[in-house]
């Protein structure tokens, strides 16, 4: 867990904890938090500017972000709690509700489209048994439709968590599902043979 | 600036009008020197940040291809503007177009209808009928503080309200939540507001987005009156306007006044001058009839009550007077307390926490709870702690067993015993209220508070500041000065006076505090009474006296 990185390249490493519930409590006083506030810090002139990356770590390490952790990164970053709940709420990428372990979002643009992405949302939706947002009853799953994701040479591209499925039909979709149900171990979430790039 | 060869000052031209303005004048503020007021949202004077994202005080410059936002264009030797050209005009009627996509026009029960620039550019955009099919996006309302209440679907995202907590109490708390059409002002969920300057973001809000909920539903704008007046609530002496309806102060502004408030004042003034609509008032003159006060009219208790002084001629004795009285008033006690040879009035005064606005260096909540504590001290009153304090050495409290004469102006007497005063020779008591302690008092004559008469007060660096009258006084209180005025009168001591000029100018005459002051001089803004620490700041060419508003 305390994976010593060089603070440049912090941001650009894929960072998925292995086991969510070690963080139930503070964050920026665990020994991954401390080391990753400090990286963060270290790469900007001012401590306000440390705060998208440190947002991001958040979500990644909760999967969302809820007001506490606002408090919480704005006492780590000296801004007030209010100027925090502005900017996460500008950015909707920022997750300020619960998602299941596996995040999974289906690109619905032209080119997915074109490729039966409605589809493959739809059988996503079924195997998980919810609705468009919602949290499976287990807590594994929640699936949303995405604007373009950037990977139109292999529609349909599916997002879960941090990694890309391409080439994803709805034939392929019970099969995915299943192996992300299997996958105890939040760090391959992408599934064995997650194609492309991360 | 001046290594580059600048001038001091640039001239141009606005809608054909020349005008010459100091260089680093924003065009927006060149414009209002030629009377051209460029419509606008997110630029405020007092604020001073411009993000220009309102996009409503786009001009045309000639020779330029694109329209300039005026709240931050330079002006610049020889420039050419055109607010009103058909392009700007276009321009401003696309953004209205754009606002009202989503505004509720719910006029009808806007607190801010009639005040509002919303409804004021809409009309004069002119355009009756929407070309937008889709339905609006509906928001709510929401608290931003104890007394705030903010109605998401008619604001216009100026981030006025932002901005004055961030840049000008510094106090990063009120924020843009969301973006888009989406965006609305908030706290943090589960936090209010809690600032002692907050009230400050309803007055800039250009809309009816923001409102003081003991404001909402109260008054349309149209069926109040307003005076100018001064707040009474600390010795800063904000200047303020004072909304009425039907006899009732409804709401309280700030006033512009670069030398004392800028354009803000604090909360706690706001609540302590609508607080004064409360309370039991002393409404007639009552006169001492054996074991009974009686009342009488006017002219009987004047006639009396000279009488009384006439007899007594200069017994000494000693004197109370609140720290609100006006200089006026405070003149003609000190003028009665002369002729009865009582040597000086002791005066007490609440005290409050303080506060200050961060970049405001004048406008601070002080200590004192009273506007004219200096005032008091210009005619010699001496700071006692309470009534009965005199046996700790300072000479001037008032136990009110004391024989002579006695003259209490305005004290609420708290903390005076059942016999207060029961030993005097004579017991004077002028009050806006009548106090259990003013039961052993010989006359009481009723006089109206600083909201329903004109005066001045002195501030707490001696800036005489005007107030005028906002409501009628109830029953048959009169002013003090009016009053006094008479029973001196009656004594052969002046003129009755029925104007604040005429007793501010026998007071300034008599008075070495205030010479050389006149009403129509100090004007709306107020002057630095001589020897005062404004007076000194003054000569020093700090901050001079204020132009009369004629």
């Amino acid at each position: 867990m305390s994976r010593r990185i060089h603070p440049a390249v912090v941001p650009a490493q894929p960072f998925q904890l292995t086991a969510r519930e070690t963080f139930d409590g503070p964050i920026f006083e665990t020994e991954e938090g401390r080391h990753r506030l400090k990286a963060a810090l270290s790469r900007y002139p001012t401590k306000q500017a440390a705060l998208l990356p440190m947002l991001g770590f958040v979500q990644s390490v909760k999967g969302w972000i809820e007001p506490a952790d606002m408090v919480e990164v704005a006492e780590a970053l000296d801004l007030t709690p209010a100027y925090v709940h502005s900017i996460a709420t500008f950015y909707t990428m920022y997750n300020k509700h619960p998602v299941g372990r596996h995040f999974v979002q289906v690109c619905t643009n032209i080119s997915c489209h074109l490729n039966r992405a409605e589809e493959v949302l739809h059988r996503f939706l079924a195997e998980t048994g919810t609705r468009e947002g919602e949290v499976s009853e287990d807590g594994e799953f929640t699936v949303i439709e995405a604007e373009c994701l950037g990977a139109c040479g292999f529609a349909t591209v599916v997002q879960v968590n941090d990694r890309y499925l391409e080439d994803v039909t709805p034939e392929r979709v019970p099969e995915i599902v299943a192996k992300l149900r299997g996958a105890r171990d939040g760090a391959t979430a992408g599934g064995p043979e997650a194609g492309g790039g991360a | 600036m001046a290594e580059n060869g600048a001038k001091a000052t640039v001239t141009l031209t606005i809608d054909g009008v020349e005008v010459t303005v100091p260089s680093g004048t924003r065009v927006i503020e060149a414009a209002e020197h030629v009377g051209v007021v460029v419509p606008r949202y997110c630029y405020h004077p007092g604020i001073p940040t411009r993000p220009a994202q309102c996009r409503m005080c786009l001009v045309e410059v000639e020779g330029r291809p694109k329209l300039e936002p005026s709240c931050t264009l330079q002006a610049a030797d020889e420039m050419v503007v055109n607010t009103a050209s058909d392009t700007a005009r276009t321009a401003r009627q696309s953004v209205i177009e754009f606002l009202l996509v989503n505004h509720p026009l719910d006029c009808p029960i806007c607190d801010a209808a009639g005040q509002c620039m919303l409804q004021d550019y809409a009309y004069v955009t002119n355009q009756l009928e929407s070309r937008v099919d889709e339905p609006k996006r509906i928001m709510g309302r929401d608290r931003i503080s104890d007394d705030i209440l903010y109605f998401a679907d008619r604001c216009v995202i100026c981030t006025r309200c932002v901005r004055f907590m961030r840049d000008v109490a510094e106090d990063d708390s009120l924020i843009v939540a969301q973006r888009g059409d989406k965006a609305y002002i908030d706290t943090f969920p589960g936090r209010e507001l809690d600032n002692p300057f907050q009230g400050n973001i309803v007055d800039v809000c250009p809309v009816g987005a923001l409102v003081h909920e003991d404001f909402v539903f109260k008054a349309r704008a149209w069926d109040m009156d307003a005076a100018a007046s001064v707040c009474p609530g600390c010795p800063t002496g904000c200047n303020v306007t004072i909304d009425t309806k039907e006899n009732q102060i409804v709401r309280v502004k700030p006033r512009h006044n670069a030398a004392v408030n800028s354009w803000w004042m604090c909360d706690h003034g706001r609540r302590h001058l609508v607080m004064t609509n409360r309370g039991v008032r002393a409404e007639v003159p009552l006169i001492r009839d054996g074991e009974q006060l009686r009342p009488v009219d006017w002219a009987t208790a004047l006639d009396w009550v000279a009488e009384q002084m006439e007899a007594l001629g200069s017994p000494g004795g000693s004197a109370v007077v609140s720290p609100d009285a006006s200089n006026e008033n405070l003149f003609y006690v000190h003028r009665l307390l002369e002729r009865l040879g009582v040597a000086g009035a002791a005066f007490r005064v609440a005290q409050g926490d303080t506060a200050a606005l961060p970049t405001v260096p004048t406008l601070k909540l002080r200590a004192d709870r009273a506007a004219n504590a200096t005032g008091v001290e210009l005619f010699g009153g001496c700071r006692v702690d309470g009534l009965a304090d005199g046996s700790e050495g300072n000479g001037s409290a008032v136990s009110g067993s004391e024989g002579g004469a006695l003259v209490v102006l305005d004290d609420a007497l708290e903390g005076a015993g059942e016999d207060f005063g029961g030993a005097a020779d004579f017991f004077l008591y002028l009050g806006t209220r009548l106090p259990g302690a003013a039961r052993n008092a010989d006359a009481v004559l009723p006089i109206a508070t600083f909201a329903e008469m004109d005066g001045t007060f002195t501030n707490f660096e001696g800036r005489v500041q005007r107030f005028h009258q906002a409501l009628r006084p109830p029953g048959l209180a009169r002013p003090g000065w009016m009053v006094l005025s008479r029973v001196l009168a009656r004594l052969g001591d002046g003129e009755a006076v029925n104007e604040v000029r005429g007793a501010f100018e026998r007071m300034v005459a008599e008075a070495p505090a205030f010479a050389g002051l006149t009403w129509d001089g100090i004007g709306l803004k107020g002057a630095p009474a001589a020897g005062s620490a404004a007076a000194a700041a003054a000569a020093a060419g700090i901050h001079g006296p204020q132009k009369a508003d004629a």
